[in-house]
């Protein structure tokens, strides 16, 4: 655990680095450097450094309007920020959303946003939309289908008929029909029965195996920290401390973190 | 009596699919970026001229031009007007587009002067036929064919197509839409484009029922495709379609069976059904459950 000052990613290998020797999977990971988010001159995010490798999952907690989704909307670029944005080298800042997807970044959003008039099988496709292929579809979609089989038997069904759950394996899936080395999730388990919950994590935990990089934000902390290989917790915009899953433990720890 | 219900019937069903059209062509644009765009109107207008200066040309050039020219405007004003203020709200944006009609109205006056141009075209269809008893004028019918067969495509396209795909999802959720990948100014473009082709059909179908056109030729099927729009909740593309057909089908049924005296009003009606729609059914008519604010 370390805090504060430590929260930087200074002492390890830079990613960008790696993309330019062309190295493969530490390439395809994530880099955020200062991202600013504010809304009206209002700051909610302010100078956030994180890094996501490739095959690692990265926990984001923190209280209500700690700024946890204005900085995956940040790197997104569905919302205006400052700040640099790493993908393989290359700077994301200033790219609209539907650029940074074609780069390999994804997001499941807050509260899913599946379209809930539209079929399942609708939904998926148009995750597809964003792929940097034209040849990998049939296999991203059985991909899919094998990590969330009910979404398989629900093909024809609106989506907005599904439940909470089946909902958010469906937003799941649609992200990684684009075929992404990164992928945001905000709250995948908000609103979830347990069994749910632990559906969608089980899925993460495949994701990551896959060697994607994840960045979860969830209000579970003591849950994230265990799941994540780091967790940090945002404090008003900032980040206050970064925890390993030893921490999940420490009811101290996670006090702080909410109320320190 | 039969023969008459029939007939207004008939004519009913074609100004509501007119209605319909018009208020469709505005909900597609609006249900992607949230503008309900009253220069619409002027689309209408110069689609219209356009069958009126080319319809000696031939109706197989006039009538593909007067298409060309609805896109090309919709499009215009999208990209020189309606594209550069992508962050304004829909009450600015409204008011933009107020503007924008004036403007335009005030051209078409320079261009074209205050008189109504005359051509008659497609003259042939303002005849009755009689059928059975029953007096049918035939441009009724070819409106209802013609809108049967642009819905029929339209729904082919928008459920068959990917780009049809994706813009019904950027109608439904604009923000979601682009977090997955969709190209936010292609749909766009496409919503215009689709609306202008709308529009065209509905300058047809006016022109060829008044046969002269002036510089506010479209402004009055716009108010009430507007008013259609807001009534069967202009949110969502199907709301927009059918609020205009029941506007349309209602003021064409009250103009035949209200007594003269009364029906000189029918408008006046429509405009007290909307308070009423506004006060209840703030989402419209046929929005199941309450208006929800896009975040
Ligand atoms: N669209 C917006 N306009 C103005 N302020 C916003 C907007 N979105 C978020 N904010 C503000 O920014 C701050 C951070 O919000 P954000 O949604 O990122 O927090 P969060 O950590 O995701 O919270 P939660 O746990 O409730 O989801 C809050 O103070 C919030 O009020
Ligand atoms: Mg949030």
């Amino acid at each position: 655990m370390s805090i504060d000052d430590n929260a930087s990613i200074d002492d390890d290998a830079s990613i960008v680095d790696d993309a330019r020797s062309g190295s493969g999977q530490r390439g395809r990971g994530l880099r955020v450097e200062g991202l600013e988010v504010a809304y009206g001159g209002v700051p909610a995010v302010r100078g956030i450094d994180l890094e996501v490798k490739a095959g690692e999952a990265v926990g984001l907690i923190g209280p209500n309007g700690a700024g946890k989704s204005s900085t995956l909307l940040g790197i997104m670029g569905a919302v205006a920020r400052s700040g640099r944005v790493l993908v393989k080298g290359e700077d994301l800042a200033g790219f609209p959303p539907e650029k940074v997807v074609r780069r390999g970044v994804a997001l499941v959003p807050e509260g899913r946003h599946v379209f809930a008039e539209l079929s399942v099988a609708d939904n998926l496709r148009l995750g597809a939309v964003a792929r940097r292929d034209r040849t990998g579809y049939s296999e991203a979609m059985e991909h899919v289908l094998t990590l969330f089989p009910m979404l398989r038997d629900f093909g024809h069904r609106q989506a907005g008929l599904l439940s909470g759950g089946q909902q958010q394996q469906l937003a799941i899936g649609r992200a990684l029909m684009s075929d992404p080395d990164i992928l945001l999730l905000d709250e995948p388990s908000l609103g979830l029965s347990p069994t749910a919950v632990d559906t969608v994590f089980e899925a993460l935990d495949v994701i990551r195996a896959a060697g994607k990089a994840v960045l979860v934000v969830e209000q579970r902390a003591e849950f994230t920290i265990a799941f994540c290989d780091r967790t940090f917790v945002l404090h008003d915009g900032e980040i206050t401390l970064t925890l390993s899953p030893e921490d999940a433990e420490k009811v101290d720890v996670l006090t702080k973190a909410y109320f320190g | 009596m039969t023969g008459q219900l029939i007939q207004s019937l008939v004519d009913a069903l074609s100004a509501g699919a007119t209605l319909g059209l018009a208020a469709l062509s505005i909900g597609l644009v609006f249900g992607v970026i949230r503008l309900a765009n009253f220069a619409q109107a002027e689309i209408i207008t110069a689609s219209a001229y356009c069958l009126i200066f080319t319809w000696q040309l031939g109706w197989f050039i006039a009538v593909p031009l007067s298409m060309l020219v609805a896109v090309a405007m919709s499009l215009l004003m999208e990209f020189a007007v309606f594209s550069r203020m992508r962050s304004a709200n829909p009450a600015t944006l409204l008011i933009a587009s107020f503007g924008l009609s004036f403007l335009l109205q005030r051209v078409y006056e320079l261009m074209f002067s205050n008189n109504v141009r005359t051509a008659p075209v497609a003259s042939g269809l303002a005849q009755t036929v009689e059928f059975a008893g029953v007096r049918i004028q035939l441009l009724s019918v070819a409106t209802i064919t013609i809108a049967g067969l642009l819905l029929l495509g339209l729904h082919l396209f928008l459920s068959r197509t990917s780009m049809g795909l994706q813009l019904k999802a950027a109608a439904a959720d604009f923000r979601t839409a682009r977090l997955v990948g969709i190209p936010a100014g292609r749909v766009i473009a496409l919503s215009f484009a689709l609306s202008g082709i709308l529009a065209a059909a509905v300058a047809f179908v006016l022109t060829v029922q008044s046969g002269a056109v002036g510089p506010t030729f479209g402004v009055q099927i716009t108010i009430l495709a507007l008013v259609g729009a807001v009534i069967g909740g202009i949110d969502k593309i199907s709301g927009s379609l059918a609020g205009g057909f029941l506007v349309g089908f209602v003021t064409s049924l009250l103009a035949t069976w209200l007594p003269q005296e009364m029906s000189n009003f029918k408008d006046a009606y429509v405009f007290v059904l909307v308070i009423g729609v506004l006060l209840f059914r703030p989402s419209g008519l046929l929005i199941k459950g309450r208006g929800v604010a896009r975040t």
